[in-house]
């Protein structure tokens, strides 16, 4: 295919922290204000101006640590790194270079059957840089510092990914966990979280190659576009006979392709050094013991409980655990009845689920709604109503035409499950069937069925199919 | 004589001046700037409204602890609406819209802002030479070759140069490798450096982030504990303002010491000073012995390498504190035909040489392959440094030192780099360590020209430093 | 001593000296680096690089958010803004 290539690949994952402050001022952690609206002189590196730590950050960090798989460590230190750059209005981002707050980590992603652990080589805190609008002027740029200072985690893989897919699964699982922890709110579009792919090709057993990194890529689909065409990039260097060089690139969004930026006439140094502004972290036991309860359950911890204590297939749990207030939607229904879980799962990620996408709503919006599913479910699996009659009353009782009692009861949708009131109709619809009373006694099930339909017909759709079913088999067995 | 601020007070108070003839009597002299000691000289108009309300509360015997006083101060610190420089080309047009921490203080205990007080560009010097706005000029003349313009001493120049010539009563200055002590010891006047973390760093044009520390120069101790008392508190705002209880400096500042003081001489310091400093020594020792007070030799065993270590910290930090001074938000931004270019521009036209040099100096220790022979390697013999103050401190209360190796030098003399970074030999190592040191003026050269003798504390222990230093002042009496 | 990259250092710096400062500036360099180099006799490989005099802080902050827009503040020295934007000729990348 590709000529034997393989690609190595390490990421390094920027995830805007969920704070209501940045990581080292006071002003709001917004997406979305109005230009240069949540700036302080801090933020906008303003003379004489000094950080002081939001130490919500810190425990954003520990619970990664936790849900990641980290070593936490009580000692780390914040560093500048300097470079200039018009979005960076101190002339150095502060960071942690030497020593992070998370090291050696790791994290078990889907690989078809089996599963890989891919391990994470550190996570540290830093602050975010402003934005540059370059495409309103032809001769100028515009800066909005309002995200200076924002909190990141940045989150640093070993190269041990070795396909697009797996990247994506790697991503998408890290992004799964950190929105599960309420540490990040994923949302990829407003920047919340962004990848930088490192790259470099061999041959199968070769010495790993010369790496590029592809800076800044904030969608799946863009991460897969940009890994693909820079493999078969660098494939084509190599394979007439170039060398790689260690570039940093872009991703063009437009053209799907890989660009090296502009090259500098020295290589960046960030000269790192300790900031002197600001004091060690040292974090106690105690710190880190109060924080491990707040976790709650992670991804993998409910798949598996729900498919082995509850019983859902692993494919629909997949789909519950999706996304968060999926489970929080699901949980609460499960905890509130007997109903079983199984019902209200199918249920939840068919009809209901399909209910939501429909009329645009927010899954989170169903929370004030479990009661009254829950009621609808118990009916059916008490035989009140049938399956059929449930779902086609669902969208009203989520729309809050009434409870579903009170709408079965208007609507007469009880499930008629009277064995004498049955029996005559089961009669009735024997009439005149001679043929086929023959062809199912012949061997043929199908028949059953169109006998079963012929007296749902007679019943108006009330009739208890199963309760039909066996009456029916009864008469025909005789 | 030069009046304290506790004699300026009880005129006041005793109404014999009101606050806007004091103010008047300093604004005149400042307003003539003969020394070059301000950079922007605050219009009355600006001032009225303070001097109103402080005679007010004259008039009502409600008076706050600085009403009134006439201060200077160094053109470093933030002053909310009021033009701050740091000396600089580059922020030669900026206003700040913040009052930074320190004097915010000094505001809230009624004192008056005279002006600005020129100092070496960003606090990098020591004569006060390298500032956008000219030297500042020595009050003080070589009775020998009276015409020849000294320098007062830096960073902090433009302060010490202020209260010597008696134009504000005292100044605010900052001191990151001896810019109070030094300048003081020039001029013949009081410069206090308080242990780091005692005085908010929040506001205060960044140079030394490790090292930078405010303080007072004035004509006396007493008034230098005045300011401590308005100035000396703990700032949230600041990561390395440190919490602990402060003092009233005022209060039993003339009171004898309980028990006996010990007090060490560093015989590395001595090795080499010219007899005129010796002298300084010699005659304090003489006059404070016979107080129950005992003078022990001591020697540190990290004097030699205090300044390399310094000459490496100080720059690395400010080549990353001065990285924000790019034309782009604020300051003097330069034309460029791309932003590269605005960028070059604006910093290499926006700095003098000595800034220049010191952000290069900084740059290069902190580079990749330098980084862990010159910035860790400084860092490691700061502690050692640090360890060297701690040892001593053990045996004796305080430590005793010439303040300056010389007197004041004529303007342009010192073009060499190195020279000029040896006049801080006796201040540096109080730098590194943090420990808060005091300067006063011991007596005259064989040129008749001040000289000063610098006391070192221990950790946060400026209220017994002050005592010692009022007890020496009296002694000496310098001004009599 | 080897040679000063004074080109080097001055870009890490955003510096463009003057083509007749440079030398100025790369011997001035030298001989400071050559002052401070005296730091290279003493053995420090038992002792820990010292981060800071301050022992402990007190300013970790809570979550919460302080005064807020300024915009005219923190705009009002710019040398070229553009309504709420700092202005800048155009960033190439």
């Amino acid at each position: 295919m590709s000529n034997n290539w393989e690609m190595v690949i390490g990421l390094e994952v920027h995830a805007q922290l969920k704070t209501s402050s940045k990581l080292f001022s006071s002003s709001p952690n917004q997406f979305g204000s109005e230009p240069n609206e949540n700036v302080n002189f801090i933020d906008s590196g303003m003379p004489g101006m000094l950080p002081v730590l939001n130490f919500a950050c810190i425990e954003k960090a520990i619970k990664t640590g936790f849900a990641l798989n980290f070593t936490i460590n009580k000692y780390s230190v914040f560093e500048r790194k300097n470079y200039f750059y018009p979005d960076l209005p101190q002339g150095y981002q502060i960071s942690q270079f030497e020593f992070p707050i998370l090291t050696e980590g790791f994290i078990n992603i889907d690989n078809g059957q089996d599963q890989k652990k891919i391990r994470i080589e550190r996570a540290h805190l830093e602050q975010d840089a402003g934005k540059s609008i370059h495409d309103i002027d032809p001769k100028y740029s515009f800066i909005d510092l309002n995200r200076v200072g924002t909190p990141l985690l940045e989150i640093v893989s070993y190269p041990d990914l070795t396909s697009a897919d797996e990247v994506v699964n790697y991503m998408s699982s890290l992004r799964q966990i950190l929105m599960y922890i309420d540490v990040c709110d994923g949302n990829m579009q407003e920047g919340s979280l962004r990848a930088d792919v490192n790259l470099s090709i061999r041959k199968p057993g070769g010495d790993l190659g010369t790496r590029c990194e592809i800076k800044n890529l904030n969608s799946f689909k863009f991460i897969r576009q940009a890994i693909e065409f820079e493999f078969q990039r660098q494939i084509g260097v190599l394979e007439s006979g170039g060398q790689i060089e260690q570039n940093t690139m872009l991703f063009d969004t437009n053209t799907g392709e890989t660009r090296a930026m502009r090259s500098k006439e020295f290589s960046h140094d960030y000269r790192y050094f300790p900031d002197p502004d600001l004091l060690p972290v040292n974090i106690t036991q105690e710190q880190i013991d109060n924080i491990q309860p707040t976790l709650g359950e992670l991804p993998n911890q409910k798949l598996d409980r729900y498919i082995s204590e509850l019983k859902i297939e692993k494919d629909i749990s997949k789909i519950i655990i999706s996304e968060k207030e999926n489970t929080e939607v699901f949980e609460q229904m499960v905890n509130d009845t007997e109903v079983p879980p199984k019902l209200i799962a199918s249920w939840l990620v068919g009809d209901i689920f399909a209910f939501v996408k429909e009329n645009n709503l927010d899954v989170s919006s169903l929370m004030k709604k479990t009661k009254v599913i829950v009621e609808l479910l118990k009916l059916v699996s008490d035989d009140v109503i049938s399956n059929k009659v449930g779902k086609e009353i669902l969208p009203k009782v989520l729309k809050g035409e009434g409870s579903p009692s009170e709408i079965v009861k208007k609507m007469g949708l009880e499930q008629v499950s009277d064995s004498s009131e049955l029996e005559k109709i089961i009669n009735e619809s024997l009439q005149d069937e001679e043929d086929n009373i023959a062809k199912f006694q012949g061997g043929s099930d199908r028949v059953l069925g169109y006998f079963v339909g012929k007296c749902l017909k007679a019943t108006k759709g009330k009739g208890n199919p199963k309760l039909i079913n066996k009456l029916l088999l009864e008469k025909l067995q005789k | 004589m030069k009046q304290s601020i506790s004699q300026i007070k009880n005129s006041l108070k005793k109404k014999s001046i009101s606050v806007e003839e004091l103010h008047d009597e300093f604004f005149k002299k400042a307003k003539l700037n003969s020394n070059n000691a301000y950079n922007l000289i605050t219009d009355k108009a600006q001032n009225k409204s303070l001097i109103d309300e402080s005679q007010k509360r004259y008039d009502n015997s409600n008076s706050l602890p600085l009403d009134g006083i006439p201060l200077g101060i160094k053109d470093l610190f933030c002053t909310k609406g009021v033009r701050t420089t740091a000396s600089s080309k580059i922020l030669s047009n900026f206003i700040p819209n913040y009052e930074s921490f320190v004097t915010q203080q000094l505001l809230n205990d009624g004192s008056i802002f005279i002006g600005k007080n020129n100092c070496d560009e960003f606090a990098m010097g020591s004569s006060n030479e390298t500032s956008h706005f000219g030297p500042v000029i020595n009050p003080w003349k070589n009775k020998n070759e009276p015409n020849n313009n000294l320098v007062p001493g830096g960073s902090s120049g433009g302060s010490a140069a202020a209260v010597a010539e008696g134009s504000c009563v005292a100044s605010m200055g900052t001191d990151t490798g001896g810019s109070i002590r030094q300048p003081a010891s020039l001029c013949g006047i009081v410069g206090l450096k308080p242990t780091f973390g005692s005085c908010s760093r929040w506001g205060i044009v960044a140079f030394a982030s490790s090292l930078d520390q405010a303080g007072p120069l004035t004509n006396c101790v007493e008034d230098a504990a005045h300011i401590l008392n308005s100035i000396n508190k703990y700032d949230f705002n600041d990561s390395t303002s440190s919490n602990h209880k402060r003092d009233d400096y005022v209060k039993d500042l003339n009171k004898k010491f309980e028990k006996k003081i010990k007090i060490g001489i560093p015989s590395d310091y001595l090795k080499d000073v010219s007899q005129d400093i010796l002298n300084q020594i010699e005659n304090a020792k003489k006059v404070l012995s016979q107080h129950d007070i005992e003078f022990i030799d001591v020697e540190f065993t990290t004097t030699e390498y205090a300044l390399s270590t310094y000459y490496i910290l100080a720059p690395a930090e400010a080549s990353s504190n001065l990285a924000r001074y790019d034309g782009i938000r604020y300051g003097v931004r330069e034309k460029g035909e791309n932003l590269d270019d605005i960028y070059l521009n604006s910093r290499t036209k926006g700095f003098g040489d000595e800034v220049t040099r010191r952000i290069l100096i900084g740059a290069y220790v902190l580079s990749a392959g330098y980084y862990d022979a010159y910035y860790r390697q400084a860092q490691k013999v700061r502690r050692l440094i640090k360890n060297d103050f701690e040892r001593i401190l053990k045996d004796v209360d305080f430590i005793l030192t010439p303040t300056t190796p010389n007197e004041a030098f004529k303007i342009g003399d010192k073009l060499d780099p190195i020279s000029m970074y040896k006049n801080d030999i006796y201040t540096v190592p109080t730098s590194l360590a943090g420990l808060p040191g005091v300067s006063i003026p011991s007596g005259l050269s064989s040129n008749g020209l001040p000289l000063g003798i610098q006391f070192i504390g221990n950790y946060f222990q400026e209220k017994k430093l002050l005592q010692l230093a009022a007890l020496a002042e009296k002694e000496l009496a310098f001004n009599e | 001593m080897s040679d000063i990259d004074i080109k080097r250092i001055s870009y890490l710096a955003k510096l463009k000296l003057p083509q007749e400062k440079e030398e100025f500036y790369a011997n001035s360099l030298k001989e400071i680096i050559n002052w401070v180099d005296n730091l290279k006799q003493i053995d420090t490989n038992e002792v820990k690089p010292l981060h800071n005099v301050t022992n402990t802080t007190e300013s970790i902050r809570n979550d919460e958010i302080k005064k807020y827009n300024l915009v005219e503040e923190v705009l009002s020295n710019a040398p070229e803004r553009a309504q709420n934007f700092f202005k800048v000729p155009k960033v190439v990348d």
